[in-house]
């Protein structure tokens, strides 16, 4: 157990793409919620050396002063690695130096900045405000910091978005040259104002097309395409998001967060009231050994190197492809074996779940 | 039994004009059953349905009744009330001397209520007109009169009004029952004759059939025999329905009743065909027995394959209680191993399919439906084709013949305009229009039986904003330029998707289904082409477009399950899936066919 993640569920504002469990922000509300965190980790963390902390949200950046000191007293507790990646999100609107202050403080080493776009129209749609001046000069300032590990997200296939103004926005991202960049096409999820406001998915076609320029763009820029949707520059790779697609475990706090702890996948319950009560654990299920190899399977193939074969075989004492139809899916070319791995060819990776469902 | 004190009739009407009501009325007021009693007896026989798991069919009933101090024998004969079922109708009909023909008095005559009064007419029956729901406040008598005396002939004097729901004018009714409707003819002489109006499958004693008696009698331990099927039994049990079942000693002529001869399959026991005995039997059967007939053929298969013999055993279960019901084995290249039905109608097929599914649990793909087509071949040969896969070769073919049908199609004559649209989109033939009064019209169309399968129901109600009514009967067949279209997908004509098209809508119909397919089949990984051809000829053209996008991109904080959970979905929905060929088939594409609407 060498991960943590801790969900601080308040927002300033309710962006229409967002289904994380989310509040606006309550004052009163955040003292109780903090003071809840602090039982539901000191009731669980066992005092394991952590590797990774990524403090997520909503948006953790918009506690207040005080709120934030408390927070990062609370995660004191931690057993930190000297090299520990600890991470905490930030809305850039937030970003001034008392924040940089106290979470410099506080010891994280990376952030990630949820941009999603530069384009107007596209920022409409997502009701969220970036300024490229404005980033350009608050990455200074973390950097001044010297939190040097930056991540920054990126949206696309947004409702009326044009290949063009998608290339225009990595021009501005790679301009910002952070070491990490997560790229999400936007998903119309249910309980969402998107869905309420019936937005339409842009054509597949186009979809595909935009995520193939993103990775085009973004190798010759020196990232690295090491999962998904994600990339980094050598050696920035999220510590963090690697552990949930090794299918390691790893402690989830707070309102909604996802846990993996001894064999069991839990998930926090998502009603603010029941968890300032202390009703944190709304789900548990105790992984079957099939399960546990599905997993390492639906989430190792997310990685472009895909799952190492001798790992697997330590792991859970079996053969992959005595457990799975892979040789099928090699001789389908689905599936591609080199250098003691198992991956997804880069052609088929965005439709992925077509060849997961034939696996588990 | 004295047979001048016998009365058998039937209760006709169209739907929801009230029959049943006015049936119960009937039976309370001849004391059958208790008013306080009602509903028990109601509850009594679901239980017993619960208990052995059956379905207790009331298709007769012996009622007592006291007219002028002088007791009579009423048997009540229930009547389906489906056009499928129009044969079985006219049976039920055929074992009655009179009808009760009921119109509701704020509808008026509609298409079933001619239907019913046509086949009451042909077995020469004593119909009783009456006006029922009089007590409804939007009731107008003195028009639903009019339009009985102008258009169906009654007088007026004989009409009678009831209301089922108050009970006003029922003992009226039943009094016109014995005063109106003759006694049965007495026997011409002592060889056995009864028919079998009605049969229905008891789990613990084997079929049950529902009889007519006309000359002769029946007894326990006769053996019987059926005229057309040439079966022999003997007689278990005779009994009568008062509604409770009860055991009688003999059936005498006049008399409505069930006999019990531990007949093990339904086959044997024909809707229609005659009993007699061996002691005096006849060799003549009474007349209008007709050998079932399906009239729409489908092919069913098990989505799961090895499920064929799980369907094959619902199948026969099925046929226990519905001899109606045909199947026999067929396979189909893209489907696999199913059975090739017959059914008297759409509704007869919707039920059964439906029953498939729900009792048995076994998820089914039909095929469109198709008719029987009529086929002389160039060697002179005439051949029934009721599967358009088994379509003979186009040069061995001389003519094509489908069956066609007459309509009477009752609406207010707004909608004469969008009536006659649709007809003729569906190759009718113009006949004639009647008017029933100022406001609504009876029309005449002869279509072909197979455009009805289509879309035709759906778009009658639409375009008349569900204010009309239908029925028709077979009026033959008719030569017609029919040809066999095929669809292709991904490059392979799949046979469960075939169909037989009037060569002049075969393009519009082309287009159609290409268009469906389209819609229904998900993205593959590759590009797949949908043509409709007839012959090597394409006539109409899509594409499904390669599937490009299908994963879970965004990294939800961790949270596995919901992950899994998806891909799991994703999973099941594949399941339901038919592979034909590379290409993955959700089962209501074999039915894309039948979608045409514009």
């Amino acid at each position: 157990m060498e991960a943590v993640y801790i969900h601080i569920p308040f927002c300033k504002h309710i962006c229409s793409y967002c289904d994380f469990p989310k509040v606006l922000h309550i004052d009163s509300f955040v003292e109780d919620y903090l003071e809840s965190l602090q039982r539901e980790i000191e009731n669980n963390y066992d005092g394991e050396r952590i590797k990774s902390i990524y403090i997520g949200g909503g948006t953790p950046s918009c506690l207040t002063k005080k709120e934030r000191i408390k927070l990062f007293r609370i995660l004191e507790i931690f057993n930190r690695t000297p090299d520990c990646e600890y991470t905490f999100e930030i809305n850039p609107s937030d970003i001034d130096e008392d924040l940089l202050d106290d979470i410099v403080d506080g010891g994280i080493n990376r952030v990630s900045i949820g941009i999603e776009s530069f384009d107007f129209e596209n920022l409409k749609i997502l009701e969220r405000e970036t300024d490229y001046k404005d980033i350009e000069n608050k990455l200074n300032l973390i950097k001044k910091r010297g939190i040097i590990n930056i991540n920054l997200d990126l949206m696309y296939a947004i409702p009326g978005e044009k290949l063009s103004v998608l290339k225009q926005d990595l021009k501005k991202l790679i301009k910002l040259d952070p070491t990490h960049i997560s790229t999400y096409s936007l998903i119309i999820e249910n309980n969402t104002k998107l869905n309420n406001d019936n937005a339409q998915y842009i054509d597949e076609e186009l979809d595909l097309k935009m995520y193939n320029e993103i990775r085009k763009i973004l190798k010759k820029a020196g990232y690295k395409h090491y999962e998904v949707s994600n990339f980094a520059k050598e050696g920035y790779e999220s510590r963090h998001n690697l552990n949930y697609w090794n299918n390691a475990e790893y402690y989830g706090f707070g309102l909604g967060a996802a846990g993996y702890k001894a064999g069991f996948r839990y998930t926090n319950t998502k009603n603010l009231h029941e968890y300032i009560d202390g009703n944190h654990q709304a789900e548990s299920l105790l992984m079957t050994y099939k399960e546990q190899m599905d997993n390492e399977l639906m989430l190792g193939l997310r990685k472009i190197e895909g799952v190492d074969v001798n790992e697997f075989y330590d792991k859970y004492g079996e053969n992959i492809q005595d457990v799975y139809p892979i040789k099928e899916l090699l001789e389908s070319k689905e599936l591609i074996y080199k250098s003691g791995h198992i991956f997804i060819p880069e052609d088929k990776i965005y439709i992925m779940n077509e060849i997961l469902i034939k696996l588990i | 039994m004295d047979l001048s004190h016998i009365r058998n009739f039937s209760i006709i009407a169209h739907i929801d004009h009230g029959k049943s009501t006015l049936a119960d009325r009937i039976l309370e007021l001849t004391g059958a059953v208790d008013k306080h009693d009602m509903k028990n007896q109601l509850l009594d026989s679901m239980d017993l349905e619960r208990e052995r798991g059956i379905t207790i069919k009331l298709n007769a009933v012996e009622l007592n009744y006291k007219y002028k101090n002088e007791d009579y024998i009423l048997h009540l004969i229930d009547t389906p009330g489906h056009v499928d079922f129009s044969y079985e109708v006219s049976r039920s009909l055929a074992a009655c001397e009179g009808a009760i023909l009921i119109v509701d008095a704020a509808q008026g005559i509609e298409a079933q209520t001619l239907a019913n009064l046509y086949l009451a007419m042909s077995n020469d029956l004593t119909i009783i007109p009456v006006i029922n729901k009089i007590d409804l406040p939007n009731a107008d008598v003195p028009k639903i009169k009019n339009e009985l005396v102008s258009v169906l002939g009654f007088n007026e004097e004989d009409i009678l009004l009831c209301s089922g729901k108050t009970g006003e004018g029922v003992k009226e009714l039943i009094d016109a029952i014995i005063e109106r409707i003759p006694a049965p003819n007495p026997p011409e002489n002592n060889e056995t004759k009864a028919m079998i109006f009605d049969s229905y499958f008891d789990p613990y004693r084997g079929v049950i059939a529902s009889v007519r008696v006309f000359s002769g009698e029946i007894t326990k331990k006769d053996i019987i025999k059926m005229l057309a099927t040439k079966a022999e039994y003997e007689v278990v049990e005779l009994g009568v329905n008062t509604p409770k079942p009860k055991q009688i000693d003999k059936l005498v002529p006049g008399q409505v009743g069930w006999i019990n001869a531990s007949i093990k399959t339904i086959d044997t026991v024909s809707v229609g065909d005659t009993i007699t005995t061996k002691s005096h039997e006849a060799n003549e059967p009474l007349p209008g027995y007709q050998p079932m007939k399906p009239m729409v053929y489908s092919g069913l298969f098990p989505i799961e394959p090895n499920k064929f013999e799980m369907l094959k055993e619902a199948l026969e279960k099925l046929k226990l209680n519905d001899a109606s019901l045909t199947f026999e084995p067929e396979t189909s290249e893209a489907l696999g191993f199913g059975f090739r039905c017959g059914f008297l109608g759409l509704l007869h097929m919707e039920i059964i399919e439906e029953r498939i599914t729900r009792e048995f649990g076994i998820d089914i793909i039909a095929t469109s439906p198709s008719v029987i087509y009529e086929i002389e071949l160039t060697n002179g040969e005439t051949m029934y084709l009721d599967s358009p896969t088994k379509m003979p070769d186009r040069a061995k073919i001389k003519e094509i013949r489908e069956p066609f049908i007459t309509t009477n199609i009752f609406v207010p004559s707004e909608y004469i305009g969008p009536i006659m649209e649709l007809c003729q989109d569906k190759r009718g033939i113009y006949k004639s229009l009647d008017y029933i009064n100022d406001t609504r019209v009876n029309i005449h169309y002869d279509l072909p039986l197979s455009e009805i399968v289509y879309d035709f129901f759906d778009r009658l109600k639409s375009s008349t904003k569900g204010y009309a009514s239908f029925d028709y009967e077979l009026c033959g067949y008719k030569a017609q330029d029919l040809v066999k279209m095929d669809i292709l997908i991904n490059g392979d004509p799949v046979d469960a998707l075939s169909l037989i098209v009037h060569k002049d809508f075969a393009y519009q119909r082309g287009k159609k289904i290409v268009e469906n397919l389209k819609e229904i089949i998900p993205r593959q990984l590759f590009q797949v082409p949908l043509q409709a051809s007839i012959g090597s000829k394409v006539i109409a053209r899509e594409t499904i477009s390669q599937m490009r996008k299908n994963v879970l991109a965004k990294c939800y904080g961790g949270d596995i399950s919901r992950k899994r959970k998806l891909l799991e979905a994703q999973k099941e929905g594949k399941k339901r899936m038919k592979m034909v060929g590379s290409v993955e088939i959700p089962p209501e594409a074999f039915l894309s066919v039948l979608k045409t609407e514009k």
